[in-house]
């Protein structure tokens, strides 16, 4: 295996025994390679499938839950038809650290995929980023939103949503998380599974020919990273094709076209981990079927590949179709001359390279031999660990009272690298292609998407994930990702009907850092279960430590999808009239720990704000209520800075109007909390501009929910919070001017 | 009869569904035709949509140019039939040579060139100011000089640039139909979003019948688009408003021809 220069597997020895004794015999290089990407982390999640399974994945307009590439939430109905929102959510956390560009730009790349196999087309793209600080980490984070930038606009996918935050503890192990969205009709979705009654149809791949790129991407994405390792792993890399891909989505959407005309049914499944052979496999064992492929049909663009290199490598840009033999020739058609693949790129293409067969059984032969046969339930299912984990004691610190000096406190809160503007990072992407956002990214807590032409049905996307809880207290972490996510789609106007999760986490042979892992979804479950909204897709990224065993901080990031049945009642944070009152819903609270503002005074470790899940669903739901009846004109949640930068922002985001806001000193409105607390607290809420005060306060009334008079909106250019006047131009310097050098 | 527009969507293009739809609100009958079929594609007028055909490979545009579509494009300009290129398609018109208009067919005499500063794409809100009289062309005959059309700048490579003495001839030659401004219709510095020579964001050819407009008014021609924006009617968040102008001047020019 070394004469070829193939990577070493990562199976365990135990593993390899199991593999022997099952298969009685010793198993092919072929084989080897195909156990050691089926079960590696993340294929099989062996480690953490059986946790996962604690999280709520059922509701009333889930039509998919976990298991297949993306998940499926009902929309809602237009002109006789059902429509549904696919979601997926992905991390392409190694492969970023190595080559940053080809591995940002690639994460695009296959969560586009994921929703596009489900017979969805692609409407938006989301990327929640944790960057380090070291100047190596800079270098990577350009590389990552490069990629991003590239490959996206490229397809013309809006980019709608996402966040950035930065910390040390991510200088050896950046995390580029990608989430998509799709819309399809209920009755047109596509599964990635051989249909039934599939024994003797064609198996089809699409896309790119395969190279030599991508070899060993899904155990090495279960490895963890050591710097002199970084440079030999850089072939494990795949690489893009933005333009290719972009032809292969539209000639998709012409397929679907056709299908949906003749009532055929077909398998359909994008290809990642374990390339040919890890796609194929898991579509004919999901229906129950076995598959015998050629490897010989599969196009390369080196006739001397091996064969495991065909089987397993995860060049990019490719899917595969599972049709009747009668609609095979249409569906080559399609992609080979009417779309013209092979004109786009060498050896690009739509190909047959093997049937589904009836029996349970995978096969691939070789020049002539067979290289690989095995059970398909053998490789496609059951492997699972029992790790020792050690859950991490729930943090426990004191709330201290504070006073502050607002003047000197809060243009240093703007400047933190969590809370400056991101417009230097997000102007790089096209959030406005296809001519169906509402609200782009940056411009509120969620982006906003009307994605059926005609209707006003709309889609919002928002996602969370503080590192700095994370560090301090998974579980916390986990609570206060779904909490964020799902008010930052409230705040919009949107209804949360879904949650995704993206798990980065370190090393699972640690029992300590599995057992942050344990814990942070024991928080998602608890959160979620009483949000009553479901996670219906999700990702596991494990190892995500260096050498030096430098672990990331325990990062659940959530994203959540939410549906407004008109887009007409969408708010953003952007204040709207002078003369309308602020109110704020939630309570303040003296716990900074974890906040930014505390990390200005050593305050990190103290008490974590306390949040009241019965509390928060029904402030959430109380928002959206007051948006639906039209008493709200702009709203903001409260998250990294408190209510001062929330405040903030609305103000910045108006300013093209020129209005303010005079806020009362934080005694009329937080009066169980000390100065600091109550401005800079990260105890959540959201602060809502009204212009009828009355009837928003009998609104309040009527429905139990407390809220307390922040303060007015004003003309001008001055911003009055308590006895302090600020100038606010000299504050919006201080928030937009960090990032600018984010390009050196 | 409706005047026939077709939009040519080439390997790469990405803007063409939303192109389709605004020139559709404005009472044109758009369809897609793909570059390889254009000898089929006979219309009223033309218009080249946004993305990256052929991936922009050589320059933006640069590829595109030289497709068979263009020919056909080309005839029809030629021939006074009203033609539009948004974003990349308005790089494949300065490749084309067709704007500003000022050399031979196919020998560009001005170029979008990449962005400063940095050379990268950027996605920013705009305005585009009107810088010609109704008169000067039937695609602008629906605007007036100083109005403003709201659309977003999204292009890695939409700096116009030139040599002085075509910069000259560019606005001697009444060529530049928009330029970058504020909301309040400023022509300011901060105005232009990738350096462009003069802060032009379109260009116009001699007869008035070729318009290349770098910002996307498309993509800002639905109230839903704009909601915060003051005088945006929350009642018909699905009416055409605010870019759909553009369009609906463009539309206007089949009447007047």
């Amino acid at each position: 295996m070394l004469e070829l220069g193939l990577p070493e597997i990562a199976l365990s020895p135990e593993e390899r025994k199991r593999v022997v004794e099952t298969l009685g015999r010793e198993p092919t290089p072929v084989e080897w390679f195909a156990f050691d990407a089926q079960w590696s982390e993340h294929c099989s999640y062996k480690s953490s499938r059986r946790f996962l399974r604690n999280l709520p994945t059922s509701g009333e307009r889930v039509i998919l839950g976990p298991g297949e590439d993306a998940g499926v939430v009902r929309l809602g109905d237009y002109n006789g038809e059902s429509y549904a929102i696919v979601v997926a959510h992905e991390s392409h956390n190694h492969p970023s650290q190595v080559v940053p560009f080809e591995g940002a730009a690639t994460g695009i790349g296959g969560i586009v995929r994921d929703v596009l196999c489900m017979g969805a087309e692609v409407i938006g793209v989301a990327d929640p980023l944790r960057f380090g600080t070291s100047a190596w980490a800079g270098f990577i984070a350009q590389g990552v939103v490069d990629g991003i930038a590239a490959y996206g606009n490229a397809i013309g996918v809006p980019n709608v949503g996402g966040d950035v935050a930065f910390d040390p503890r991510f200088d050896d192990n950046v995390l580029v998380n990608v989430v998509a969205l799709g819309l399809v009709k209920e009755r047109d979705l596509i599964h990635s599974r051989a249909p039934r009654g599939s024994a003797g149809w064609d198996i089809v791949l699409v896309g790119k020919a395969t190279d030599r790129s991508g070899f060993g991407g899904a155990s090495f994405s279960s490895l963890q990273l050591d710097a002199q390792d970084a440079e030999a792993n850089k072939g494990a890399v795949q690489v893009p094709d933005a333009f290719l891909k972009s032809v292969i989505m539209r000639a998709s959407y012409r397929v679907f076209e056709l299908l949906r005309r003749e009532a055929i049914v077909a398998g359909f499944k994008d290809l990642g981990a374990g390339g040919v052979m890890g796609c194929t496999a898991e579509l004919v064992a999901s229906g129950g079927y076995g598959a015998r492929i050629d490897l010989d049909n599969v196009p390369v663009t080196d006739r001397d590949l091996p064969a495991p290199v065909i089987a397993v490598g995860e060049t990019q840009e490719r899917l595969c179709w599972i049709v009747p033999p009668a609609f095979t020739p249409r569906l080559l058609e399609v992609y080979n001359e009417e779309f013209g693949l092979p004109r786009v790129a060498r050896g690009a293409g739509a190909t047959p390279i093997g049937k589904v067969i009836a029996e349970p059984r995978y096969v691939l032969s070789h020049r002539g031999s067979v290289v690989m046969d095995v059970p398909t339930d053998f490789l496609c299912g059951g492997i699972a660990y029992e790790r020792p984990y050690e859950l991490p004691s729930r943090h426990e610190g004191e709330a201290v009272s504070r006073d502050v000096d607002l003047h000197a406190l809060l243009p240093k809160v703007l400047a933190h690298l969590d809370v400056c503007s991101r417009a230097p990072i997000f102007e790089r992407y096209d959030g406005v292609v296809r001519g169906t956002t509402a609200i782009p990214r940056g411009y509120a807590d969620a982006g906003v998407l009307v994605p059926i032409p005609g209707s006003p049905l709309a889609v919002a996307l928002a996602v969370a994930g503080n590192p700095r809880l994370g560090a301090i207290d998974p579980y916390a972490a986990a609570v206060a990702a779904v909490v964020e996510a799902a008010r930052n789609v409230a705040a919009v106007g949107a209804r949360p009907v879904a949650l995704t999760d993206c798990l980065n986490f370190g090393d699972a042979d640690q029992p300590r850092q599995f057992g942050e892992f344990v814990a942070a979804v024991d928080g998602l479950a608890e959160a979620a279960t009483a949000l009553e909204t479901p996670f219906v897709s999700g990702n596991v990224s494990l190892y995500n430590t260096s050498a030096g065993g430098n672990a990331v901080p325990a990062s659940p990031i959530v994203a959540c999808v939410g549906v407004l049945e008109n887009v007409a009642n969408v708010v953003t944070p952007a204040l709207r009239e002078r003369g309308s009152a602020l109110y704020l819903i939630g309570p303040r609270s003296d716990a900074l720990g974890g906040s930014v503002a505390g990390s200005f005074f050593g305050a990190e470790n103290e008490a974590l704000p306390r949040i009241d899940l019965a509390e928060v669903r029904a402030e959430l739901e109380f928002v959206r209520a007051a948006i639906d009846e039209g008493l709200v004109l702009a709203a903001h949640d409260v998250s990294d800075g408190g209510v001062a930068v929330a405040l903030c922002e609305m103000v910045f985001a108006s300013r093209e109007r020129t209005l303010s806001a005079r806020i009362a000193s934080h005694g009329a409105w937080a009066p169980q909390t000390a100065e600091c607390g109550a401005w800079f607290g990260e105890s959540g809420g959201i602060v809502v501009e009204v212009a009828a005060a009355e009837r928003f306060r009998a609104f309040a009334r009527e429905r139990g929910c407390a809220i307390w008079r922040l303060g007015d909106v004003i003309a001008g250019d001055t911003l009055v919070f308590g006895e302090c006047e600020f100038a606010v131009e000299s504050l919006h310097d201080a928030w937009s001017s960090p990032l600018r050098g984010f390009y050196r | 009869m409706k005047p026939k527009v077709v939009v040519f969507v080439f390997p790469g293009s990405n803007s063409e569904d939303e192109t389709k739809r605004a020139l559709d609100a404005v009472g044109l009958d758009a369809r897609l035709v793909h570059s390889d079929d254009a000898e089929h594609a006979t219309a009223d007028g033309y218009v080249l949509p946004g993305g990256f055909a052929y991936e922009d490979r050589i320059r933006a545009g640069a590829v595109a140019a030289h497709d068979r579509a263009l020919d056909v494009v080309i005839d029809a300009a030629e021939g006074g039939k009203p033609v539009l290129g948004i974003c990349n398609g308005a790089q494949i018109l300065i490749e084309s040579g067709l704007v500003p208009g000022t050399g031979p067919i196919r020998r560009p005499t001005a170029a979008f060139a990449p962005n400063v500063p940095g050379g990268r794409f950027r996605c920013v809100h705009t305005y585009l100011r009107t810088m010609q009289p109704p008169e000067r062309s039937p695609l602008l005959r629906g605007l007036g000089e100083g109005t403003l059309v709201p659309a977003w700048a999204a292009h890695g490579e939409g700096r116009l640039s030139a040599s002085l003495e075509e910069l000259e001839r560019i606005r001697e030659g009444r060529h530049i139909a928009f330029v970058y401004a504020t909301s309040d219709g400023e022509t300011t510095e901060g105005a232009i979003p990738n350096g462009s020579a003069l802060g032009v964001a379109g260009l116009i050819n001699k007869k008035g019948n070729v318009l290349a407009v770098m910002p996307h008014p498309e993509r800002d021609a639905w109230t839903f688009m704009h909601l915060g924006a003051p005088g945006a009617s929350r009642s018909d968040a699905l009416a055409p408003s605010g870019g759909i102008a553009l369009f609906e001047s463009f539309a206007r020019a089949f009447s007047a021809l």
